[in-house]
C-alpha cells in the first residue's frame, strides 16, 4: 500500500528535480513528494478537524476573546458594555471584601484538599496493588465516588449527613465529641467541603494503580536485596517511578479544585452560607454574573482566575525537573 | 471536568447573548394603538411564570377557560422557580426573545422597563384592558417614567405571622403590639417559656425591609425618586444595633440553626414562633410546617413611631407583556382575562396573594387564610402609605447583601461598622452599575 502511494508520488516527480541524496532508493519519496503528500494530509486532517474547529472558534475561543474585552467593562446583559478600565480590577482587590474571602477559602480548599486527596489515592492504590483477589470489585467502589461525586444528590446526601442530628453529629457523640451540624458552622463547613473532595479520590487513585503496576518488579527485588525496608522502598523506586503519574495527578487535580462549584453551590443551597465559607470563586463569580447582572466583573474575575491557575500549572512545570523522573529519562 | 464545561458554558452563553443584546438595544416600543383583537385571528402566545406544580396545574385550568371564550389563541405556558425563572429571562432578554406574556416581579420592572423590553400597556386600558375594577393606586403601582408597563395581580403588605400552637405550648399569649423593644421583650419572653425549645422570632434586623418601614416612619423612603439613596451610614448602624442584645442573648433563633435549614426559615421548621414577612407568605408556611397546623396569627408589625404611615400595598406579582411580542392585542387580552376575571379568582384564589382586581376578588372563593389576609389589609389601613418609588435597578441584589450581611452579624464574623460599610460600598457599585 505504501510502496504503491510512495511511487505515485516519486512519477508526480517527473519534472527532472536533481536528487540531492544519491543513497535513496527508487522508493524513497523525494522532499517535494513529501511535501505534496504532507500538505494533502494536512489537508484532509483539517477537513476532518473543522466542525470541531468552528465549535471551539465560535463557541470558545470568540467568547473568551469577547470575555476578555467584557473584563475591563461595566456591563449588565442589557445595555452596552461601558469601557471602565481597570476599575474592575481595582475593585477586586481593594473595595471587594467578600472577593478576598472568597479568595482565601478556595486557596485554602486547594491547598489543604488537593495533597490529602493525592496521599489518600495513593495510599489506597498502594494497598489494592499489594493484592490481587477481589482487587476489581475494590477499585470498582472506591471508584464510584468520583463518578458520581459532582452530581446533585450527592451534594444533598452530604449536607444531609453532617447537619444536627445527622449520622457524623450521631457517631461524633457517641464518642462523646459533641460539636453538633458542620453544614451551619463557620469553622466546619470547609473542613466538610475538603472531605468532600477528598472522599472523591478515585480518579487519581486508578491513574496511580496504572502507574503502579508499571514499576518493575526486579526494582524491589533488587531493594530487597540490599536490605531496604517498606519506606526506604517507597522513598527510592515508588516514588520515583511513580513521579510523572504523580506530577500528572497533582495537576489535574489542582486545575479542578480551584473550579469547586456545584458541591458549594448545592450545599449552600446557592447562598455561599455560612458567612461566606462555602462562597468559593466560582460561585461568586456566577452570583456576581448572574445574579447581580455584572458581567464585566464577572468576566475580570474569571480572567483573574485563568491566569493563577496558568501560572501555577506554569511554576509546576518548571518545579518538575527536580523530582519528576521520566523513563528512558537519563538526567 | 464537570466545572470546567460548566464555566465556559456560562462565559460562552454570556459573551454569545452580549452580541445579540447590541442589535437588540433600541429597538422597541413603537407599538400601533390597534386595540382590539379580532376573535378569528389564530395566535401563539408563550406564558411564563415563576411558580410551583400547583400554581403550574392553576394556569393550565385558567388557560382552559380561557380557551372556552378564545379558542383561537393557543397559550403555550412553561414554569421555573424564582431564581431560575429570572436567570432564563436575562439571557432571553438579550437575545430578544422574551415570552409574550410574562408573571412579573415589582423588584425587575424597573430595569426591564427602562431597558425597553416591556410593552406599553397605555393603548389597551380602558379597552382590552378592563381598568375599572383596578383602583388608582394599583394601576400605578406598574408605571414606570410614565409608562404603564405592568399589572398588578394581587397586592400584599409587611405583617407578622405568629404560630398559635407553639405559643400555646409555650403558655405566652400572642404578640399584643407595641414598640421593637416590646416585640423583643415578647421574644424573649416565649424563647424563657419554651425552655429554648422554640425560640420567640429570628433577628428581624436581618431583613432590609423591616430597615425600611422604620425609615418610612420617619417619612423617608429608601430610595428618592431620582433613584438615590435617602439613609445614612448612621441610620443603618443605629438599625443593626437594634438587633444586637438580642442576637447575643440567645433570645432569637441562632444564625447557625438557620443555616441548616435554608432555604426554608425558622418558622417554617416550626423553631420560631414569629416571623416578619409578606403577608401571602401564610399558605407557604401552613404547607411547610405540615400536619398539627392548621392556622396563623397575623398580626401588624411593631409600631415605630405612631401614627406613621409606615407600612404600604406592593403587587405581589404583575403581568407584563414583551415589547417584542408579534401579537400585542392577543396578549393584552390573555392578560386582561388573567388579572380580571372572576373565573381567574376563582380558579387561582389567594395563590398569587390577594387578588388586586374588584372583579377578580369576587370571583375567587377565599380560604380562611385569604379572609384574614384581606382583614389583615383592611386592619392596618391607617398605617398604609403610598408605596415607594419602583424598586432602583439592582434592588434584588442589595436585599441579598442585606440578608447576607445580617447572617454574618448572627455568626458575628463582622462587626455592626463593618457590615454598613460592606453595604454602602456595595449600594455603590449598584448605583453605578
Amino acid at each position: 500500500m505504501s510502496t504503491t502511494l510512495t511511487r505515485a508520488i516519486v512519477t508526480a516527480d517527473k519534472e527532472g528535480r536533481p536528487r540531492l541524496l544519491g543513497r535513496r532508493g527508487p522508493d524513497t519519496p523525494t522532499r517535494h513528494g513529501l511535501k505534496v503528500r504532507n500538505r494533502r494530509e494536512t489537508a484532509t486532517g483539517y477537513t476532518f478537524l473543522l466542525p470541531w474547529m468552528i465549535g471551539f472558534l465560535g463557541l470558545t475561543l470568540g467568547p473568551m476573546i469577547y470575555s476578555l474585552y467584557l473584563a475591563f467593562t461595566k456591563y449588565n446583559l442589557f445595555t452596552e458594555p461601558e469601557f471602565i478600565g481597570l476599575d474592575n480590577f481595582v475593585r477586586m482587590f481593594t473595595e471587594d471584601p467578600q472577593y478576598i474571602q472568597s479568595v482565601q477559602i478556595t486557596l485554602v480548599y486547594v491547598l489543604i484538599g488537593t495533597p490529602i486527596k493525592l496521599a489518600a489515592a495513593l495510599a489506597v492504590a498502594m494497598l489494592l496493588n499489594y493484592r490481587d483477589r477481589g482487587s476489581t470489585f475494590f477499585r470498582s467502589s472506591f471508584y464510584a465516588p468520583s463518578l458520581i461525586g459532582a452530581s446533585v444528590s450527592v451534594a444533598i446526601v452530604w449536607r444531609a449527613m453532617f447537619s444536627t442530628d445527622g449520622p457524623v453529629d450521631n457517631t461524633l457523640s457517641f464518642f462523646g465529641i459533641e460539636i453538633g451540624g458542620w453544614v451551619g458552622n463557620v469553622a466546619l463547613v470547609l473542613p466538610m467541603m475538603i472531605l468532600l473532595a477528598v472522599w472523591q479520590f478515585g480518579a487519581p487513585m486508578v491513574i496511580f494503580l496504572a502507574g503502579l503496576k508499571q514499576v518493575p518488579r526486579e526494582l524491589y527485588e533488587a531493594a530487597e536485596v540490599d536490605g531496604a525496608g517498606p519506606i526506604r522502598k517507597f522513598r527510592s523506586v515508588t516514588f520515583p517511578m511513580l513521579s510523572s503519574v504523580i506530577f500528572f495527578n497533582l495537576l489535574l487535580e489542582l486545575i479542578n479544585a480551584f473550579q469547586v462549584f456545584a458541591s458549594a453551590y448545592i450545599i449552600s443551597n446557592g447562598s455561599g452560607g455560612p458567612a461566606g465559607m462555602t462562597n468559593f470563586y466560582t460561585v461568586y463569580l456566577y452570583k456576581r454574573g448572574f445574579a447581580d447582572l455584572q458581567m464585566g466583573y464577572a468576566a475580570a474575575m474569571a480572567w483573574v482566575l485563568v491566569i493563577v491557575v496558568a501560572i501555577i500549572a506554569a511554576i509546576l512545570f518548571k518545579t518538575q525537573k527536580s523530582w519528576v523522573h521520566y523513563a528512558g529519562d537519563n538526567r | 471536568m464537570f466545572n470546567i464545561r460548566t464555566r465556559r458554558a456560562a462565559l460562552a452563553a454570556a459573551a454569545v447573548t452580549a452580541s445579540a443584546a447590541l442589535v437588540l438595544t433600541g429597538c422597541s416600543g413603537g407599538s400601533e394603538p390597534a386595540a382590539t383583537y379580532d376573535p378569528d385571528e389564530e395566535v401563539t402566545l408563550n406564558l411564563a411564570f415563576w411558580g410551583n406544580d400547583v400554581r403550574a396545574d392553576l394556569y393550565d385550568q385558567a388557560i382552559a377557560a380561557f380557551n372556552e371564550e378564545y379558542p383561537n389563541i393557543t397559550v403555550n405556558s412553561s414554569f421555573l422557580g424564582f431564581p431560575e425563572f429570572w436567570e432564563k429571562r436575562q439571557t432571553e432578554a438579550a437575545g430578544g426573545g422574551l415570552p409574550d406574556v410574562m408573571q412579573f416581579d415589582y423588584s425587575y420592572l424597573r430595569q426591564y422597563s427602562e431597558n425597553g423590553l416591556l410593552l406599553d400597556l397605555e393603548p389597551y386600558l380602558g379597552n382590552i384592558i378592563d381598568t375599572e375594577p383596578l383602583s388608582e393606586q394599583i394601576l400605578g403601582i406598574g408605571v414606570v417614567n410614565g409608562e404603564t408597563t405592568g399589572i398588578p395581580t394581587s397586592t400584599n403588605a409587611w405583617g407578622m405571622f405568629t404560630n398559635p400552637v407553639l405559643l400555646e405550648q409555650a403558655g405566652v399569649e400572642d404578640f399584643a403590639g407595641g414598640s421593637w423593644e416590646d416585640y423583643n421583650d415578647w421574644m424573649a419572653e416565649v424563647t424563657e417559656a419554651s425552655g429554648g425549645e422554640v425560640y420567640g422570632g429570628t433577628d428581624w434586623t436581618g431583613r432590609i425591609q423591616n430597615f425600611e418601614i422604620q425609615q418610612r416612619a420617619g417619612g423617608d423612603d429608601l430610595f428618592t425618586d431620582e433613584g438615590e439613596p435617602n439613609f445614612t451610614e448612621e441610620d443603618l448602624a443605629a438599625f443593626w444595633e437594634q438587633g444586637d442584645s438580642i442576637r447575643e442573648d440567645g433570645t432569637v433563633i441562632s444564625q447557625q440553626e438557620l443555616e441548616e435549614i435554608y432555604p426554608v426559615s425558622g418558622f417554617d421548621a416550626a423553631k420560631t414562633a414569629s416571623e416578619l414577612t409578606w403577608d401571602n407568605f401564610g399558605a407557604g408556611y401552613l404547607g411547610n410546617l405540615g400536619e398539627g397546623y392548621t392556622e396563623l396569627g397575623l398580626i401588624a408589625p411593631p409600631v415605630t413611631e405612631e401614627g406613621a404611615k409606615d407600612l404600604y400595598l406592593k403587587p405581589s406579582m404583575l403581568h407584563s407583556i414583551a415589547a417584542t411580542t408579534d401579537h400585542p392585542e392577543a396578549a393584552a387580552t390573555l392578560v386582561n382575562f388573567l388579572v380580571n376575571s372572576p373565573e381567574a379568582g376563582a380558579i387561582f384564589g389567594t395563590n398569587r396573594g390577594l387578588p388586586a382586581s374588584e372583579t377578580m376578588l369576587e370571583g375567587a372563593e377565599l380560604d380562611p387564610l385569604g379572609e384574614q389576609i384581606r382583614a389583615y389589609e383592611e386592619s392596618i389601613s391607617d398605617r398604609l402609605g403610598d408605596a415607594p418609588p419602583v424598586p432602583i435597578v439592582g434592588y434584588g441584589t442589595l436585599e441579598e447583601k442585606f440578608r447576607q450581611l445580617g447572617t454574618e452579624l448572627g455568626f458575628g464574623t463582622l462587626t455592626v461598622d463593618e457590615a454598613v460599610s460592606q453595604f454602602f460600598s456595595e449600594m455603590d457599585v449598584v448605583l453605578n452599575q
